[in-house]
C-alpha cells in the first residue's frame, strides 16, 4: 500500500500506524504518550496529523494507515495546535526552566541541584537531561505558557523500595499504568479520581509493597517525566557510557544496559533490544546490580594464613602459597567447588584444573534441583527423550499451558511475561498449584493438589487420555506397549484422594490439554526436587508425547547448562556436592577449593581450604587462602541460558579491589604448578579451546555472537522419541505427631555467589526476606503467632530460625521459606540443601515441628 | 398526538408488575416476534422504521445491529445504557420504574434478532429503586418464561443483568460503560474497533439506549410504515421530550418526532413561568448548543437541529428565562464537565479545568481582558482533538453560549 506523508510517497507494508510509519521514516511527529511496547492509547493528543478528507485531526499514534492516505505532520495550524496542548500539559508542570530564555547559559554555569524537597524546576528535578518531555518541549518552541502556573501539591510517595513516585511531575501519559497492566500484569497502579483531580495511584493509596507490585521497574523506565525515579540514583549525574551486559541472576538471562559514571556502575537497565528480555527485566536485574558489585562484603585482597591470621598478600605471593599447599594433595584427598553462576569458560578452567592438574573427579557444585538439574542427570542414565533447547518466546504462541512447580512471579519473571502474552491471545493456563500463585488470576484451571502429589496427578491424566483412545498414532511411538501396561499397574483407586483433585478437574484438564494445540508444558523445581523427581519428569514427559506438547524445562541459575555442558566430555566419576561436604567432615577430603557456596564448615576437618569467591561469608575465618574474585561486571565470557542460548557478557567496570577473574586465577595456578595447557592470554583463547573440544560448543565463537547471531548450544545427545514406563514412587511425605507440618522450599534464586541479595539489599529484604517462614492465616491463629514473631522450625535432621510471614494462600498445615540464609542460625544459603534435607539428590519436603522463639 | 408509543400506559396504576402488564396485553410483541418471525424479519422492519438511538448520536438501530458479525466463536452481548446522566434527561427513568416491561420485550426481541443470549441493563448508580424495581421485573419474567431458557418454547434462551454504575457521567459514553461493565475504570476506549466486533469481554456488543429498545416492541406489533408515519421518514416515532426549567409544566411529553420546540414549550408545557420572558433553551441535554428565544421555532428531530447547529440528543429541553444570567449557565455546564473528565486525554483534562477555572474566576468578579477569547480557544482546542465525544461536549455548549451571549459576559468581565 501506497501512504502519502508531507508530500513524500512511502511503500507500506501490514497493519502499522501512522506514527510508526513516520518514525521509520525519520519524520518527527512529537509524541508523548506512545510507546513501542504498548498498546496505542491516544491520551496526550501531541501527535495529531491532518489527513486528506477527514474533518478532524487524527492522533498518529492511534490511526492506522489505510492505502492512498495522504498525510500531512507539519502544517502551521498543526504546530499551533500542538503547541497549545504541550502548554496545557506545562501548566501543570514545573515549567519555569523548559522555557527560561537562559536556558543554554544556564546549563553552562549550573549543575543541577537535585536534593530538594519540591521540584520546581528541570534545574532541581533528577530527570534534568534526560527527560523525554524536556526534549519534545525543545522541538515545539515554546516560548510562553499563558495559563499561571498550576502546582498540584501531591504528597511525594518516598515509603516504597527503590524508587519515589511525585506525581506533581506528572503528565498522565498512562505508560506506567499501562506497562504495568498489559505487559507486566501486575496491575499494580491505575487512575485514580477523575477531571482535574486524575492522578495514578494504587488501590486505597496503599504503598506498592501491599498493591501487587513486583518492584520490576518498567514503570519507571517508560516513566517520560521525573515522576518516577530510581532512589539509587536520584541524586547522581547522568551516566557518562552506557554498556551492555547480562544478568547473571537467573535463568532467562536479561541483557541489561549498564549506566556508568567515572568507571563505575551507576545502575542497569533492561535493554530494549534484548533477545530474550525486550526491554524488561526483574527487581533483581534491575535494581539490584549495583549493590551486588559494590557490596561492603567484597573481598579486595588476597590472604594468607600466616601464624594462624589471615594477612593480605600480594597475588604472586597467595599464588605461590596456594600453589606449595595444593601440591600435597591429589586424587579423592581434594575436593572443588564451582558455581553454576560462573561463566562457561571459567567452569571449563575448573574441570580441566580437577582432573588434568589435581588428577581428581571431585568436582561439585551446588545448585538447585531445577529441572534441568534432573535432565542432566536423566541424561547420564540415557533416560532423555525429549529436545532440550527451547525458546522463552514459543511460550506466548501456546494455546494452551499447563505449569507444574513453579511461582513464575518470583522465579522466573521473564516467562510469566510470556504466559501472560499467551493468555491475552487466548490460551488456557492450567496451574497445578498447592498454593494460591499470582499467576492463578490469569489461569482457566487451578488444581490446586496435595504437595507431592504430581505423579499421580500426570500419570491419572495419562491414563484418562489412552482410555479414551488416540491410542492410535502413539502406539508406533517406541515403548507406546510397555508405558501403557506400566500406567494400568498404577494402583489409581485413590488417586482423588491423593492429589486433592476431583474427576470432574481432570477430566477437564485432559479435555484442555487435548483440546488446544499447541501445548506447552512448563516446569520447575516444584515437580523435580522430590526424591522421585524424574520420575516425575518422566511422567510428564509422557503425557506430553500423548499431546503433542512441547516441555519447557525451567532452569534456575544463569548458567547452570553450561556448568553441564563443559562438564560433559568427562565421566561423572566424582563425589556430589552432599558427598563432598561428608567427606570434608570425615576427613577423608583433606583439602578443599571454594569457588561456589558452601555451607559453613565449622565441623569439618579439612587441612587446607582455599575460598576463591567475591564476598566474605561465614567460611572467610575458616579458609587458609583467600582469593578475591570479580563478578560478571568485572569480567567476561559467556553464560548459556536455560533455553540453551549462548550469551556473550562484557567487562563494564574495572575490577574493585585486587580482585581477578576466575579463569585467571586457576589458569596462573595451574601454571604455576607446572602443568602446559594452561597458558591462557585472555577468555577468547579458552572459548576456542572449548569449541574444539566439546562437541556442542562447536558451533560458538565470539565473532558470531558479537556480531549479533543467535547461537544455541548444540544439544549433541541422540534424542529419541519414547515413552518411559512408570514406576509408583510409593507413600508421599507424611506428618507425624512429633512433626505435624511439612515444610517446603520456595523458588526464589535471590543470590549471588555466596551472597544473599537481601543481605546488600534492603529493597529487596522488604519484598521477600528469605528469613520468612511463611505460614497461614489458619496455622498462625492456632499456634498464637504474630506476623515478624521469631520462630524455630525442627525437623529429624535440624533446625533453623526465622520470621513469621503469614500468607494468606498458604495451604493450611504446611510452611515454607527459601532456599536461603538465615543470618542468625548456623544454617546458610546452600546448607538447605545438604545437611537439612537428608536425600541426595532431592530437597522434596520435610515433616517438622514450629517453635515459637529462638 | 392521539396513540402513545412508550409513555400511553405511565398513569396506570401498578402497570409494572407484570400481571397488570400482562393483562393489557403485555409481551405480545415477544410472542409475535419469537413464534412468527425470524431474526432477519426482524432485523429489515427495525431498518425500515429508521429508528434512530435515543441515547443522543441518533445512530440507526437497525444499522448498528447489522454491524455485529453473525459467525463468531464468541458470545454476543447486549447493554442497555440506562446510565442517563446527561443533565436535564429524566426520560428512560420513567419507563423504567412505569414500564419495565416494556423496555424488557424490546431487550427479548432485540437479543433474539441479533443472536443474543446475554444482556445487562447498566444503570446509574443514584436510580436505586428503579433498579430494584428492574430487577423484580425481571424476576416476574423468568417465572412467566419471557426469560431464561428456551423462552415460549422457541429454543431462544436470554439471561438479563442489572448493573449498578456509581455516579460518572463517563460511564454513560458506551466504551466507558463497557469498561465499567467489565469491573475496570469507566475510561472510554479508542475506537475503532467499534462495540460491534470487539465490545464487552472482547466481543461483539450491542448498546442502545433504554428508551431506543422501549419503542422496539411497537414496531414489531405494528410495522414499519406506522412507526415512520409517528415521526418523520427518515426519523421514525416519537420522542419522550423530557422539559425543565422556568416553565408552567415541566414533566416529560411524548410527542412525534419533528414537533416544533416552540409548541413544545408553550403549548405542551404551558408557556413560561411566572410570566418571565424566554431567554434560551437547550434543546437536547446540557451538551447541545444553547439557541436564542428568537431561535425556537424549529422542528424537532436530529436533522433540524443539526441543520441549526445544535443537536437533538437526549431530547432534555431546559428552559431558560431572562433572569437567568447567562454566566451561571455557562458556570454549570463548564463546572459539570471539567469534574466529569475521566482525565485520559490532554485537552478536555487540563483545558476544560482551565475554562472552568477562568469562569469561576469570572463569577467571583475578577473577570479580565481576555478572558473571553481564551476560553473560545481552549474550548476550540478541544473540539475535533479528544479521545471521546465528551470533549465535544463539553465544547460545543460553551462555544455557542459565548457566541450567542458574548456581550452578556463580556459586561461580567469588565464589571
Ligand atoms: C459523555 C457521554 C455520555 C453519554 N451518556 C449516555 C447516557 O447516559 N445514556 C445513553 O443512553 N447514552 C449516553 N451516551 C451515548 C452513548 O455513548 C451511546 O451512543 C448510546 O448509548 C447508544 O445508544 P442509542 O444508539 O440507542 O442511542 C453518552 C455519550 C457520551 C459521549
Ligand atoms: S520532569 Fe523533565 S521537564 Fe519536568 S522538571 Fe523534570 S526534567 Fe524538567
Ligand atoms: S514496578 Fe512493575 S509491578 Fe510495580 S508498579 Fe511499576 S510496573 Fe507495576
Ligand atoms: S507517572 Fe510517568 S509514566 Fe506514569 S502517567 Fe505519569 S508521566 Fe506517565
Ligand atoms: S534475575 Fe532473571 S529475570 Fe531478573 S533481570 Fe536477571 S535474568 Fe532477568
Ligand atoms: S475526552 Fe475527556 S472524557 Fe473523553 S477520554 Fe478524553 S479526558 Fe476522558
Ligand atoms: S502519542 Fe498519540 S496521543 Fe499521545
Amino acid at each position: 500500500m501506497k501512504i502519502i506523508i508531507d508530500g513524500k510517497e512511502l511503500e507500506v507494508e501490514g497493519k502499522k500506524t501512522i506514527l510508526n510509519i513516520a518514525q521509520e521514516n525519520d519524520i518527527f511527529i512529537p509524541s508523548l504518550c506512545d510507546h513501542p511496547r504498548l498498546a496505542p492509547f491516544g491520551g496526550c493528543r501531541l501527535c495529531i496529523v491532518e489527513i486528506k478528507g477527514r474533518k478532524n485531526y487524527a492522533p498518529s499514534c492511534c490511526t492506522y494507515a489505510d492505502d492512498g492516505m495522504e498525510i500531512k505532520t507539519k502544517t502551521p495550524r498543526l504546530q499551533r495546535l500542538r503547541r497549545e496542548i504541550l502548554e496545557l500539559i506545562l501548566s501543570e508542570h514545573p515549567n519555569a526552566c523548559l522555557i527560561c530564555s537562559e536556558k543554554e547559559n544556564c546549563d553552562d554555569y549550573k549543575s543541577t541541584i537535585r536534593k530538594v524537597g519540591e521540584t520546581t524546576g528541570c534545574v532541581l528535578c533528577s530527570n534534568n537531561g534526560r527527560c523525554e518531555l524536556q526534549d519534545i518541549v525543545e522541538t515545539q518552541q515554546i516560548e510562553q505558557v499563558k495559563f499561571p502556573s498550576f502546582y498540584r501539591d501531591f504528597e511525594v510517595k518516598k515509603s516504597d523500595p527503590f524508587f519515589d513516585r511525585n506525581y506533581n511531575l506528572c503528565i498522565l501519559c498512562g505508560r506506567c499504568v499501562r506497562i504495568c497492566h498489559e505487559v507486566r500484569g501486575a496491575s499494580a497502579i491505575a487512575f485514580v479520581n477523575r477531571g482535574s483531580q486524575t492522578v495514578v495511584g494504587t488501590v486505597l493509596d496503599l504503598p506498592l509493597l501491599d498493591s501487587g507490585c513486583q518492584f520490576c521497574g518498567a514503570c519507571v523506565d517508560v516513566c517520560p517525566t521525573g515522576a518516577l525515579t530510581e532512589r539509587a540514583i536520584k541524586y547522581e549525574m547522568l551516566p557518562e557510557e552506557t554498556k551492555k551486559s547480562v544478568c547473571p541472576l537467573c535463568s532467562a538471562g536479561c541483557e541489561l544496559k549498564i549506566d556508568l559514571m567515572g568507571g563505575k556502575i551507576l545502575g542497569s537497565k533492561p535493554s530494549e533490544d534484548g533477545a530474550v528480555n525486550r526491554g524488561q527485566a526483574c527487581v533483581k536485574g534491575r535494581f539490584i546490580i549495583r549493590d551486588l558489585v559494590y557490596s561492603p562484603r567484597r573481598i579486595l585482597k588476597p590472604l594468607i594464613r600466616a601464624n594462624k591470621k589471615l594477612e593480605e598478600v600480594s597475588w604472586e605471593e597467595a599464588l605461590d602459597f596456594v600453589t606449595r599447599r595444593l601440591k600435597k594433595y591429589k586424587g579423592k584427598e581434594i575436593a572443588l567447588i564451582t558455581s553454576p553462576q560462573l561463566s562457561c569458560e571459567d567452569n571449563y578452567l575448573f574441570q580441566k584444573f580437577a582432573r588434568e592438574r589435581l588428577k581428581t573427579e571431585n568436582i561439585g557444585s551446588s545448585y538447585s534441583f531445577s529441572p534441568l538439574a534432573v535432565y542432566h542427570e536423566m541424561s547420564q542414565k540415557n533416560q532423555l527423550g525429549l529436545a532440550l533447547n527451547f525458546k522463552i518466546r514459543d511460550i506466548s504462541k501456546a494455546k494452551v499451558i499447563f505449569l507444574l512447580g513453579e511461582d513464575l512471579a518470583v522465579s522466573h519473571p521473564l516467562i510469566w511475561l510470556e504466559v501472560l502474552e499467551a493468555v491475552k491471545n487466548g490460551a488456557k493456563l492450567i496451574v497445578a498449584s498447592p498454593n494460591e500463585l499470582p499467576l492463578n488470576r490469569f489461569s482457566s484451571l487451578w488444581l490446586q493438589i496435595k504437595p507431592g502429589s504430581e505423579f499421580h496427578l500426570l500419570s491419572f491424566l495419562s491414563r484418562i487420555l489412552i482410555e479414551n483412545g488416540g491410542a492410535g498414532r502413539l502406539s508406533r511411538i517406541e515403548e507406546f506397549d510397555s508405558f501403557k501396561n506400566s500406567l494400568n499397574k498404577l494402583d489409581i483407586s485413590q488417586v482423588f484422594e491423593i492429589t486433592g483433585i476431583t474427576e470432574k478437574e481432570l477430566i477437564k484438564t485432559a479435555r484442555l490439554l487435548l483440546e488446544e494445540e499447541p501445548a506447552a508444558f512448563l516446569f520447575g523445581m516444584g515437580l523435580t526436587q522430590h526424591p522421585w523427581g524424574s520420575q516425575n519428569v518422566a511422567a510428564l514427559q509422557n503425557l506430553a508425547l500423548q499431546t503433542q506438547a512441547q516441555l519447557f524445562p525451567l532452569g534456575l541459575e544463569n548458567n547452570l547448562r553450561g556448568l553441564f555442558e563443559v562438564g560433559r566430555n568427562y565421566p561423572d566419576k566424582g563425589l556430589a556436592f552432599n558427598k563432598i561436604i561428608q567427606g570434608a567432615s570425615s576427613g577423608d577430603i583433606k583439602a578443599l577449593y571454594l569457588a561456589g557456596p558452601m555451607p559453613y564448615l565449622n565441623k569439618a576437618k579439612l587441612e587446607f581450604l582455599v575460598l576463591q569467591d567475591c564476598y566474605i561469608n561465614e567460611n572467610f575465618e575458616l579458609a587458609d587462602a583467600v582469593l578475591p574474585a570479580t563478578t560478571f561486571a568485572e569480567t567476561e565470557g559467556t553464560f548459556i541460558n536455560e533455553e540453551g542460548r549462548v550469551q556473550r557478557f562484557k567487562k563494564v567496570v574495572e575490577p574493585v579491589g585486587d580482585a581477578k577473574p576466575d579463569w585467571w586465577v586457576i589458569s596462573q595456578l595451574a601454571c604455576k604448578m607446572g602443568n602446559k595447557g594452561f597458558n591462557y592470554k585472555d577468555v577468547s583463547g579458552i572459548m576456542k579451546e572449548m569449541s574444539k573440544v566439546i562437541p556442542g560448543f562447536s558451533n560458538i565463537s565470539y565473532l558470531k555472537l558479537e556480531n549479533g547471531k543467535e547461537i544455541f548450544i548444540r544439544d549433541e545427545k541422540k534424542r529419541r522419541k519414547s515413552f518411559i514406563p512408570l514406576k509408583d514412587n510409593g507413600p508421599l511425605y507424611k506428618t507425624s505427631k512429633k512433626y505435624p507440618y511439612l515444610l517446603f522450599v520456595d523458588y526464589s534464586l535471590d543470590y549471588y555467589r555466596s551472597l544473599p541479595l537481601g543481605r546488600e539489599s534492603l529493597g529487596l529484604r522488604k519484598i521477600r526476606d528469605s528469613r520468612w517462614i511463611k505460614i497461614s492465616p489458619e496455622d498462625a491463629k492456632k499456634l498464637k503467632l504474630d506476623e515478624g514473631e521469631s520462630l524455630r522450625v525442627e525437623s529429624s535432621s535440624g533446625s533453623f530460625n526465622g520470621f513469621v510471614k503469614i500468607i494468606e494462600s498458604m495451604p493450611k498445615g504446611t510452611i515454607s521459606t527459601s532456599l536461603l540464609w538465615s543470618e542468625d542460625s548456623d544454617f546458610s544459603a546452600v546448607s538447605f540443601f545438604t545437611g537439612f534435607f537428608q536425600e541426595e539428590n532431592a530437597l522434596g519436603m520435610l515433616p517438622v515441628k514450629i517453635k515459637r522463639g529462638k | 398526538m392521539k396513540e402513545k408509543i412508550l409513555s400511553k400506559h405511565f398513569v396506570l396504576e401498578n402497570f409494572y408488575k407484570i400481571d397488570v402488564y400482562l393483562q393489557k396485553k403485555g409481551y405480545q410483541a415477544v410472542k409475535k416476534a419469537l413464534n412468527e418471525k425470524t431474526p432477519e424479519n426482524i432485523l429489515e422492519e427495525v431498518k425500515a422504521a429508521n429508528l434512530r438511538g435515543r441515547g443522543g448520536a441518533g445512530f440507526p438501530a437497525g444499522v448498528k445491529w447489522s454491524f455485529v458479525p453473525q459467525q463468531v466463536d464468541k458470545p454476543k452481548y447486549l447493554c442497555v445504557n440506562a446510565d442517563e446522566g446527561e443533565p436535564g434527561t429524566f426520560k428512560d427513568r420513567y419507563i423504567m420504574s412505569h414500564d419495565p416491561h416494556l423496555l424488557l420485550e424490546g431487550i427479548i426481541i432485540t437479543s433474539y434478532c441479533v443472536g443474543i443470549h446475554t444482556a445487562f441493563i447498566y444503570i446509574r448508580g443514584e436510580y436505586e429503586a428503579v433498579a430494584l424495581r428492574l430487577e423484580k421485573a425481571i424476576s416476574e419474567a423468568y417465572k412467566n418464561g419471557f426469560l431464561g431458557k428456551n423462552i415460549l418454547e422457541s429454543g431462544f434462551d436470554l439471561d438479563v443483568y442489572v448493573h449498578r454504575g456509581a455516579g460518572a457521567y463517563i460511564c454513560g459514553e458506551e466504551t466507558a460503560l463497557l469498561e465499567s461493565l467489565e469491573g475496570k475504570r469507566g475510561n472510554p476506549r479508542l475506537k475503532p474497533p467499534f462495540p460491534a466486533s470487539i465490545g464487552l469481554f472482547q466481543s461483539p456488543t450491542v448498546i442502545n439506549n433504554v428508551e431506543t429498545l422501549s419503542n422496539i416492541p411497537s414496531i414489531i406489533l405494528k410495522g414499519a410504515k406506522w412507526f415512520c408515519k409517528k415521526g418523520l421518514p427518515e426519523d421514525g416515532g416519537t420522542r419522550i421530550f423530557g422539559v425543565s426549567g422556568m416553565v408552567k409544566k415541566p414533566g416529560i411529553y411524548e410527542l412525534s418526532i419533528g414537533t416544533n420546540l416552540k409548541d413544545i414549550i408553550f403549548k405542551h408545557a404551558k408557556g413560561m413561568a411566572e410570566g418571565k420572558k424566554l431567554k434560551a433553551v437547550i434543546p437536547g441535554g446540557l451538551s447541545a448548543p444553547i439557541l436564542k428565544a428568537d431561535e425556537i421555532d424549529i422542528k424537532m428531530d436530529f436533522d433540524s437541529l443539526v441543520n441549526a447547529n445544535s443537536m437533538l440528543g437526549s431530547a432534555a429541553i431546559v428552559v431558560i428565562d431572562e433572569d437567568t444570567s447567562i454566566l451561571d449557565v455557562l458556570k454549570v455546564v463548564t463546572r459539570f464537565y471539567s469534574h466529569e473528565s475521566c482525565g485520559q486525554c490532554t485537552p478536555c483534562r487540563i483545558g476544560s479545568s482551565w475554562i472552568n477555572k477562568i469562569v469561576r474566576r469570572i463569577c467571583d468578579g475578577k473577570g479580565k481582558n481576555g478572558d473571553i477569547d481564551n476560553i473560545i480557544r481552549l474550548a476550540s482546542n478541544i473540539l475535533g482533538n479528544t479521545l471521546c465525544p465528551l470533549g465535544d461536549a463539553a465544547a460545543m455548549p460553551i462555544l455557542a453560549i459565548i457566541k450567542k451571549f458574548r456581550e452578556e459576559i463580556e459586561s461580567y468581565v469588565s464589571n
